[in-house]
């Protein structure tokens, strides 16, 4: 930590400070020494960005770009902000993709929607938005949504008109003859989700992809911008319905380090149960379509059937079973009326898998058909996981102990026994075994906090009926925060910037790790077969709800 | 033959009644079966336990527009459904089905049984492959070209391996190799028998070989731009395949409808029923080869099988049987 102190002190910055246990914040006054302090940064082992997160302030006409760029092996994290003027014609600065190759999206995005234009970007594009809104960054504080969405019908015209001029395009391209075309893999296609990938291939041999994503885009991070602090819960959750709590846990703990509020031990711990459930019911999902993406569904429907006792334990909590909204600044939402009652539906969940484990490892994770298709087909190295930013399960699937969980502890994870799970391979079925190790260290981990929470209230240190949340203040504070959690497909990054005395957040940038992991498919597809295309892409556990946002 | 039988072969058994009736029965068994392996409930609501779901299903379809794509060539597009299932039901004749029917002989006696079977099957995935051909969509022409691909190299096992009780017995009439099986020859014939029905599975586009229809691939292959009637068609088809399919590696290598007390058809349909469970099972619990994967096991085990199967079943011939 010192040595990179000293050595974002040699430079012109406004101040270098210390934040939490694993950061260092620094504010650069010329935005031209960003790629000198980027290298140098290099030389000291951070190189990976985790997003580029553009905030508007329009009251002082500039636009502050934060960087968040992390060494992911020695937890050395630096948090670096760069200020540009907000006019369109000088609102650039220079690109990092080049020295740091996981910031690609991320600046495509952070142009797309703040016209941040990144000087020496190889591919610099629209993206993410669709035609309607090129030219017209919709996140900055001046655009006006009420005007824009009045000319639907001329937006939906701009929409098809580019679809027929790509067409036009690719058929001038190839023509008729030959083997070579180009494949519309999605986004109605049986396995492709709301995601167009563009295969160029010869025959079956795939030459090219170029995913084209923002089929599923919901503006969520404005959205967030229009509603309270509780409000935007629901903006939060609906990142991706599949791990449904963590999303909330790490957008809470934002506004409770800036509001300065500690929550109490056991909603420390009901976080941490709830969020291992939504990770398990996560997993089953990314388990069975594993195998659903090589035409098998048995396996889904096992998985599914499991998966309906643990959504059990989010609806006897919460009443809901994929929205649960169960987490809100300053602890959990409800109390625990009955708690005995709770803790035995937890336990029926966590029995009905360890029933069916044996089962599923015997017939589906031994299987030899899938073992050869999936066995030493797709490789990432530790290498690629950082230059690439490959984050949670496809990161440990490579044998790269990142996990936030352990790096930076969150809830009341920093009081329970757990230690990183990895695979060697870093292949295809690596990336299905890590997913059913975590499963069972999660329900070690759900077992672990159930005890913490049963002997406090034997010894009546915690009270399930009124501990689980603290008041929080009506109107927060100026300030901005940086959380993360270990989501159930990797890190999730949240940037949270308030007013003073505001009643909604002026900032809330989400970072999910589908945008990284849909970022390698065309490095990871190269030269394999279209038959390869699902299996692969299915092994990537990407969720089109967090690409997009 | 007088004219009120032939109607009676060609409109009710084994002609188009038995046929749909087939479908009705297997599509409904194996959706089942296949939704109790996954822990499902299946059809349940038409019927006594859902067994009129399929009839349901059918009729819906046949009430529904038959699209034909506006660049697809339509002769072609629409003229293949008609074929399919014409030429899939021809073997029918062959296959001697019970003991009431033509004193037991199939309705065309023929010493060329085996031969007939084995090139009527085979001229079933051209067929299939000018469905994807005629389509006009990418999809569809890349089914087409994976059937193609399957086709060529499953055949070579799948004759290979139908011809050794017509090597076993000397003759290749149907009726003489079904009551020349005996308990000793079936075991002699067991490994033909197993390379015919991974080969079968092949033929019949089953998993784990259902490559050319592979729906996380190539969407739904050769029948991607199907609907409606014409759908229904080549639906027909395919099951009435899978029958005449299942009947022949029944005749050739389990006795046909021989039983173990008494010869009736129901032996033959709860033998074909039984294969259909095994395809169901091998269905539920496997997933699916890539093409190339596909073709390496084919050429490189299962022919090379076929022939040393032949070769067993000459050395068997010669020193077990001592012909």
């Amino acid at each position: 930590m010192e040595k990179i102190k000293e050595i974002l002190n040699k430079y012109d910055t406004e101040y270098v400070e210390d934040y939490k246990t694993t950061w260092v914040k620094a504010k650069l006054k010329n935005r031209e020494d960003l790629l000198k302090v980027v290298r140098d940064l290099m030389n000291e082992g951070v190189k990976t960005c985790s997003t580029v997160s553009p905030t508007d302030f329009i009251d002082e006409n500039k636009i502050e770009v934060n960087y968040f760029l992390e060494d992911l092996f020695n937890k050395k994290n630096v948090w670096l902000k760069v200020d540009v003027p907000r006019e369109l014609e000088n609102c650039e600065i220079d690109s990092i993709t080049p020295l740091i190759p996981s910031a690609d999206w991320h600046e495509l995005e952070a142009y797309s929607t703040y016209g941040v234009k990144f000087k020496g970007h190889p591919n610099l594009r629209y993206f993410l938005i669709s035609r309607d809104y090129y030219g017209k960054f919709p996140f900055r504080k001046d655009f006006d949504w009420k005007k824009h969405e009045e000319n639907l019908v001329e937006n939906i015209n701009a929409i098809t008109e580019e679809y027929f001029e790509e067409y036009e395009e690719y058929e001038s391209n190839n023509g008729h003859q030959g083997s070579k075309t180009v494949l519309n893999w999605g986004p109605t296609h049986p396995a492709s989700g709301p995601i167009r990938l563009k295969v160029y291939i010869d025959g079956e041999k795939i030459e090219k992809v170029q995913p084209d994503i923002g089929y599923v885009w919901r503006a969520l991070e404005h959205l967030a911008e229009r509603k309270d602090f509780i409000g935007t819960i629901i903006a939060v959750e609906r990142i991706c319905f599949m791990d449904n709590p963590n999303p909330m846990i790490c957008y809470s703990q934002a506004v409770e380090e800036i509001a300065g509020k500690e929550i109490t031990p056991f909603a420390k711990y009901m976080r941490v149960i709830l969020g291992e459930t939504g990770r398990i019911a996560s997993h089953l999902i990314s388990l069975g379509g594993f195998f659903g993406t090589i035409g098998l569904h048995t396996f889904m429907m096992w998985c599914l059937d499991i998966r309906e006792y643990f959504l059990d334990v989010l609806e006897d909590y919460s009443g809901a079973r994929i929205a649960t909204a169960c987490i809100e600044p300053g602890g959990v939402r409800y109390p625990l009326e009955d708690p005995q009652k709770w803790f035995d539906s937890l336990e029926r969940a966590m029995n009905k898998f360890e029933e069916t484990k044996d089962d599923i490892t015997d017939i589906f994770l031994k299987n030899p058909i899938m073992n050869t298709r999936a066995k030493g087909v797709g490789v990432f190295t530790i290498e690629d996981v950082e230059k690439y930013y490959l984050a949670g399960p496809i990161a440990r699937a490579s044998g790269a102990k990142i996990d936030v969980r352990i790096d930076e502890p969150y809830a009341g994870y920093d009081d329970l026994k757990m230690d990183y799970v990895t695979c060697e391979n870093g292949d295809t079925r690596d990336r299905l075994f890590i997913i059913f190790k975590e499963i069972e260290q999660s329900i070690d981990l759900i077992k672990q906090a159930l005890e913490k929470i049963k002997t406090g209230i034997e010894s009546g240190e915690i009270d399930p009926k009124k501990d689980h949340l603290i008041r929080m203040p009506k109107r927060m504070p100026a300030g901005e925060a940086v959380t993360r959690v270990e989501w159930a497909r990797g890190e999730m990054l949240m940037h949270l910037v308030t007013e003073e005395k505001a009643t909604s957040p002026y900032r809330l940038k989400l970072k999910a790790p589908s945008v990284n992991h849909t970022m390698v498919l065309d490095k990871l597809l190269k030269g394999k077969s279209l038959s390869d295309i699902p299996l692969l892409y299915g092994s990537m556990h990407i969720c089109q709800g967090d690409l997009d946002r | 033959m007088s004219v009120g039988s032939m109607l009676f072969y060609i409109f009710v058994f084994p002609g188009l009644l038995f046929l749909l009736v087939w479908t009705f029965f297997v599509f409904y068994f194996a959706r089942k079966v296949l939704a109790y392996i996954h822990k499902r409930v299946g059809p349940h609501f038409n019927g006594p336990a859902g067994t009129l779901q399929t009839f349901y299903d059918i009729v819906k379809l046949l009430t529904k527009e038959s699209i034909t794509p506006k660049s697809a060539d339509p002769y072609l597009f629409n003229i293949i459904p008609i074929i399919t299932p014409l030429v899939a039901a021809l073997p029918v004749i062959l296959i001697p089905w019970t003991p009431l029917i033509n004193n037991g002989h199939g309705i065309l006696d023929t010493q060329y049984g085996v031969l007939g079977l084995v090139v009527l099957i085979g001229i079933e995935p051209f067929l299939l492959f000018l469905t994807g051909f005629g389509s006009d969509n990418k999809y569809s022409f890349l089914g087409g070209m994976r059937i193609l691909a399957q086709m060529i190299s499953m055949e070579a096992p799948f004759f290979l391996a139908a011809l050794s009780p017509a090597l076993l017995f000397g003759t290749m009439n149907l009726y003489d190799i079904m009551y020349s099986n005996t308990w000793l020859t079936a075991l002699i014939l067991l490994p033909g028998a197993i390379i015919f029905i991974i080969a079968m599975l092949g033929i019949l586009e089953q998993p784990p070989f259902n490559i050319p229809d592979a729906e996380q691939e190539i969407v739904y292959g050769f029948y991607t731009e199907y609907s409606g009637t014409n759908y229904v068609l080549l639906k027909f088809a395919e099951f009435t395949e899978m029958l005449v399919v299942s009947a022949a590696a029944v005749t050739l290598f389990f006795g046909g409808y021989r039983g173990l007390f008494f010869d009736s058809f129901w032996c033959l349909f709860l033998k074909i029923a039984l294969l259909a469970l095994i395809m169901v099972v091998i269905r539920a619990a496997n997933p699916r080869l890539r093409l190339d994967q596909m073709l390496k096991f084919c050429w490189s085990w299962l022919t090379p099988l076929a022939v040393l199967n032949l070769v067993w079943i000459i050395f068997a011939k010669i020193y077990i049987l001592g012909v």
